[in-house]
């Protein structure tokens, strides 16, 4: 009988714990993480404005682990891992023996060095739970909020709030909105509809300084333009990095994400990370489908991990939903196609033939082609008048044992 | 698992599969899914409506043939692995990937991650939309039933 | 070949007429019944009257992603112009019958030829007011007051129409600016409207429906009958016999389709002379017999009194015809108008059937094409009599027969019309008045209209029928429900048992069924005569009787054109399925709730038998409560 253990019960470390139950019905699985609450952080902005409860962002079954006799050890910090006992060090001075380790531990918030910011109580992430509680404790007490950020973690918080009645700033240093997902147009539309819905937009703006009172909390942001903005709180919503840490304490390769090889094995034997620690994508799928990898591969099944592709994402605020692939901000040497009616705004960016960005604001109900031809690199030079009619009809092809479908290219 | 089989050269892209499945979810939802049942569904459409989704397609391929799209139910779903809210599962009983709505975040994930494109979403940006196999119809999927030229049949795989 | 040895396991349609129902389920040919479930698949947009072949941008569909085709039309205009378009087809139909049918009285008096009613033909006579010099003439004045009529430009109205409606109705439609053109006008001026990017307007097309329906009723319907009952005689109440027991193997037997009963005066009387009985009798058989089939085997019926001799009975409606051919006695085929289904080519086909068309409007593809001319009936007749016999001699103990002897039954109720079933009362609508009045009767149903196949032959006609006359509601019918409800005894006075204790007593008590039937659907006209003449005499409009007409089971476009007469009328008409308009919010609208504020009548679809008796029955008691009875 194998000890599996993941440290984690994110994407990633649910993912493994559930596909290593497949594979392995007899063995010992257990989960070790910070959150009490298994819950997807793509839907805190969704508990945060009050629409879901903590089970409604709940991404599996509630009697997950009963149902799949897992042990879960909720609310524990690890420590260290000590490689050579093969021991997960947690709580205070708990050990838990493993056959095989993935550490899941995903991604936490960033402060830039700004004065004041890393020491305020009332500067937040929005990255987990914890976080989103936190936030929820203080906009009981103001509702001035300042958000440091504009790409989707920002505006999920900003659009959480929103609904709740907020009195919301946002600084962005890019000149747009969303700046990694949009181009200035698609970006125009968000920025609009947040300003309709009461947000404030400092764009090519960032903080600088922040006035503080007797506790230290932030009252004032001093901007780079030497504009005051008076806040209750301050959500960071400027980038986040791969939690590295006990693989730091723990000797395991790691600068600034955990190192993995083609199966996702870390330095250390028998230990595999999977999810965003590993710097490898911070998508959500991505995060799924890694979980899901090492888990294979610590269950003995060889599993190459292919690197993600990380650019792309949707988004849903209002209800004005985008898609963005591939790389919107490399447009040189390529040809840009444009398509723009009153309800939607498309855009193609083809180079050498091959489509390397396409963006769609509005109806995105069956793009998902989009991502595989882009990720897939697949030659669409005969198929540019077309661009924005792509269907799989274009690629059809059936796999006659099985009936499902196949690329033909 | 079973799973509709498509054969492209059979379809003259009458849309009737798009008609009965647009009716097997409409408001007047029949119950076993007889085609009497169904064209009762079909007279009262609203075809004007945006709300009244079809989760398949059948596209032109401009040589006078047709290529049904049809959500496959994958052995891997793309789909489901993307989904963030539990919403998309595999049924590992049924195989058939399932959606809960009542769980959906309306992320849109899914729709980004089917590479065959299948995932739509509905007009006020609140759900997805995909093959459900017509699982509330006791004679199962309507779509293979309103097809004229057999071109779909459900085939345990 | 189109016998196929697969078809016992094979589904055919459910009919009402169960023994029908096995009768044809054993047959080694193919029938309409049999294509029912290789056709169960409908086309939604068809269904919904949102497919527009127009042009050759299309066909276009109206789908949510495409709510308007490509020149631009909505849902709402595809729809309108589409329905338009059959009603004015259907219209074309009964305006070509009346026409024929005219030139036939007119031809009567031309050549003085045989009048069998001169009461009819003075009515009429009355009623146009015109005079002639003698009955023939007077034939030739009354055929060209219709004709003249039909001939009109369609901006010119026609005159008859307010000769032949009731009053207070011609004043409605005069403030709905509906009084018809000249009939053959109206028909081309709304084909030409709903061509390619011509109306766009749904409402004005669907006025336009009533305006056809009015000259379709009037003109078609009405005039049809009359003009009918001057050459052919008045209908006689009598008891028939039903079904295909009524085919006697002995003779030479023609089957005779269509709706143009005067096109067969010639022949059918020719067909008793002593040479011509001496030819059949050359050739085996006893002699000739009709055996009815359609409208006009329902037309015979109704005046069989006259024809006891050479026409043997009814044998069944539209969708019987197969079977009835299939039985093997049958030896030709007259027709002249639909429904003549283009599945009896086959079957006449295997079984040597001599196939005959009179009128070029009902070609079938193998039948020889002997068109009716006036002035050579003589020379055809004769020939054609001889073309029958050549096949009688060419098939008979060549072909299987497969007779169904014990099919229908002997004491069916026919010959009933405005005229008789006012005889029959004692010369006036009183009794009938009184019946309603007293509760006895709780009012009037109309079961008129086609037969089909597709959700049952039959089947909603008679679960409807059964159901209204279980409510008290005496049912009068015009059309092919005629045949398929006397085939299952409806019309018989034992049927009286089926009936609500009040209408059961009003039976028993005058001998007659609780189904009256009026024959072929030119009839319908017929109801509405009686309908008008009650009215007249309780002095209320036409929408306060409690009078419903339902078109349970209407087939083709004609009984659109009928039935946008009934809504002219303003009569709550009812129809097993939608008219193919549902993908139309407008066009719905309009005609199941708005036209009840335009001319009083609606339209109410329900596929289901016994919700749509309730629905019926409420509209009944709530004219009743209007009129305080």
């Amino acid at each position: 009988m194998e000890r599996f253990v993941i440290i984690g019960a994110g994407a990633a470390g649910i993912s493994a714990a559930q596909v290593l139950r497949e594979f392995r019905p007899n063995d010992i699985i257990t989960v070790i993480s910070i959150d009490e609450h298994i819950h997807s952080r793509c839907m805190l902005h969704k508990f945060l404005g009050h629409e879901r409860t903590i089970q409604g962002i709940n991404f599996v079954d509630p009697d997950f682990f009963e149902k799949k006799d897992i042990y879960h050890i909720p609310c524990q910090t690890v420590s260290k891992i000590d490689t050579e006992a093969k021991l997960v060090c947690y709580g205070e001075g708990y050990n838990i023996p493993y056959d095989k380790l993935l550490i899941a531990t995903g991604s936490g918030f960033f402060i830039p060095p700004i004065p004041h910011f890393r020491e305020a109580p009332n500067v937040f992430g929005f990255r987990d739970l914890s976080d989103a509680l936190k936030i929820d404790e203080a906009f009981g007490k103001g509702k001035r909020v300042f958000i440091v950020g504009s790409g989707l973690v920002g505006l999920d918080a900003a659009s959480a709030l929103c609904h709740r009645g907020a009195e919301i700033t946002i600084a962005e240093m890019a000149p747009r909105v969303m700046p990694l997902q949009t181009d200035d147009y698609a970006a125009s539309v968000y920025q609009k509809v947040f300003e309709d819905h009461g947000c404030r937009f400092l764009l090519g703006i960032g903080a600088s300084d922040a006035v503080v009172d007797g506790q230290g909390n932030i009252t004032e942001v001093i901007l780079s333009t030497g504009e005051h903005v008076p806040c209750d709180f301050i959500i960071m919503a400027a980038g986040v990095r791969p939690r590295i840490q006990i693989a730091q304490a723990s000797g395991i390769k790691a600068e600034r994400a955990i190192e993995v090889d083609d199966h996702l094995r870390t330095s250390a034997p028998d230990v595999y990370a999977a999810g965003d620690c590993t710097g490898l994508s911070g998508v959500w799928p991505d995060a799924m489908a890694q979980g899901k990898a090492a888990a294979e591969n610590m269950a003995g099944i060889d599993t190459p991990y292919e690197k993600p592709y990380p650019f792309k994402n949707t988004s849903n605020f209002f209800g004005v939903t985008m898609l963005s692939v591939g790389r919107m901000d490399l447009t040189e040497g390529a040809d840009v196609i444009v398509h723009k009616t009153p309800k939607e705004y498309k855009k193609a960016i083809i180079t050498n033939g091959k489509l390397t960005g396409y963006l769609s604001l509005g109806d995105i109900s069956n793009h998902g082609l989009y991502l595989h031809l882009i990720k897939n690199g697949i030659d669409v030079s005969d198929k540019k008048d077309k661009i924005f009619r792509l269907t799989f009809a274009d690629f059809y092809g059936i796999n006659e044992k099985n009936g499902e479908y196949v690329y033909t290219v | 698992m079973k799973r509709i089989f498509i054969d492209p050269a059979k379809c003259d892209g009458c849309k009737n599969c798009t008609l009965a499945c647009m009716a097997s979810h409409s408001d007047m939802t029949p119950r076993k899914g007889t085609l009497e049942e169904l064209r009762q569904a079909v007279y009262a459409l609203d075809l004007t409506d945006p709300a009244t989704q079809s989760r398949n397609r059948i596209i032109s391929d401009g040589k006078g043939g047709y290529k049904p799209i049809f959500c496959r139910h994958c052995d891997i779903p793309n789909c489901a692995a993307a989904c963030m809210s539990g919403a998309l599962e595999k049924n590992m009983e049924t195989g058939l990937v399932e959606y809960n709505s009542d769980k959906c975040a309306a992320c849109y994930m899914c729709v980004m991650n089917c590479r065959y494109g299948v995932p739509a979403i509905t007009p006020d940006r609140t759900r997805m939309v995909k093959c459900d196999f017509c699982q509330h119809l006791e004679e199962g999927p309507a779509c293979v039933r309103a097809c004229p030229k057999k071109a779909i049949e459900v085939r345990e795989v | 070949m189109n016998s196929c040895t697969d078809c016992l396991s094979r589904n055919t349609c459910p009919s009402a007429d169960k023994p029908m129902e096995n009768y044809i389920r054993s047959l080694p040919l193919e029938t309409a019944h049999h294509r029912v479930a290789a056709q169960e698949t409908k086309c939604g947009f068809g269904l919904q009257g949102v497919c527009c072949r127009l042009c050759a941008n299309g066909p276009c569909r109206i789908t949510p992603d495409a709510p308007r085709g490509i020149c631009g039309a909505s849902a709402d205009t595809i729809v309108a112009r589409n329905f338009l378009r059959a009603v004015a087809a259907g219209s074309g139909c009964y305006i070509h019958i009346v026409e024929n049918t005219a030139r036939q009285l007119k031809n009567t008096g031309l050549h003085k030829d045989k009048i069998r009613s001169e009461k009819a033909l003075n009515h009429l006579a009355e009623l146009f007011g015109v005079t002639g010099t003698d009955k023939y003439d007077l034939c030739v004045k009354v055929a060209d007051a219709v004709l003249s009529d039909l001939y009109r430009p369609e901006y010119e109205p026609m005159e008859l129409v307010e000769k032949l409606a009731y009053a207070p109705r011609v004043k409605k439609w005069k403030e709905l600016g509906i009084m018809p053109g000249g009939a053959k006008g109206e028909v081309f001026n709304n084909i030409v409207k709903t061509s390619t990017n011509l109306s766009s307007d749904p409402v004005e097309m669907l006025v336009s429906c009533l305006r056809l329906g009015i000259s379709t009723g009037l003109y078609g319907l009405q005039l049809t009958n009359l003009l009918n009952d001057v050459v052919l005689g008045d209908p006689e109440i009598r008891p028939a016999p039903v079904g295909m027991n009524v085919i006697d193997p002995d003779y030479i037997n023609i089957l005779i389709t269509g709706h143009q009963h005067s096109l067969f005066t010639y022949i059918q009387d020719r067909l008793l002379d002593a040479d011509v009985v001496e030819k059949a009798k050359a050739a085996g058989a006893k002699g000739f017999k009709l055996v009815g089939c359609t409208c006009v085997g329902q037309d015979l019926q109704l005046r069989g009194a006259h024809y006891t001799e050479i026409f043997d009975g009814h044998a069944g409606n539209n969708y019987i015809s197969e079977a009835v051919l299939s039985c093997g006695a049958i030896d030709a085929v007259l027709s002249e108008f639909n429904c003549t289904l283009p599945g009896i080519e086959a079957i006449c086909d295997e079984l040597k059937i001599k196939q005959i068309c009179l009128d070029v409007v009902a070609k079938k593809a193998n039948a020889e094409y002997i068109p009716f001319h006036y002035e050579t009936r003589q020379a055809d007749g004769d020939r054609i009599i001889d073309e029958i016999i050549a096949a009688y001699k060419e098939r008979r103990g060549n072909v299987p027969m497969n007779l169904f002897t014990d099919h229908g039954n002997k004491n069916t109720l026919t010959g009933v019309s405005e005229g008789s079933l006012k005889a029959f009362l004692g010369g006036s609508w009183k009794p009938l008045i009184d019946l309603i009045v007293a509760g006895k009767i709780k009012g009037l149903a109309g079961v008129v209209g086609c037969s089909s196949v597709a959700y049952g032959h039959d089947t909603l006609t008679a679960e409807l029928t059964k159901e209204l006359i279980a409510k008290d509601i005496l049912v009068l019918t015009a059309g092919c429900s005629s045949g398929g409800l006397e085939n299952i005894g409806l019309m018989t006075p034992e049927a009286a048992e089926l009936a609500g204790p009040n209408l059961k007593a009003v039976c028993k008590e005058l001998g007659i069924p609780p189904v009256l039937n009026f024959g072929p659907c030119l009839a319908i006209g017929r109801l509405e005569i009686v309908a008008t003449e009650i009215a007249e005499e309780l002095g209320v409009d036409l929408p306060q009787l409690p009078l419903v007409l339902s078109a349970a089971q209407w087939l083709e476009e004609q009984a659109l054109a009928d039935g946008a007469f009934a809504l002219a009328l303003g009569l709550p008409l009812h129809l097993g399925v939608p008219p193919f308009i549902t993908g139309s919010k407008l066009v719905t609208k309009v005609l199941t709730e708005d036209m009840v504020g335009l001319t009083g009548g609606r339209v109410i679809v329900d596929g289901d038998g016994k919700s749509a008796a309730n629905t019926l029955e409420a509209i009944i008691e709530e004219k009743r409560k209007a009129l305080n009875i």
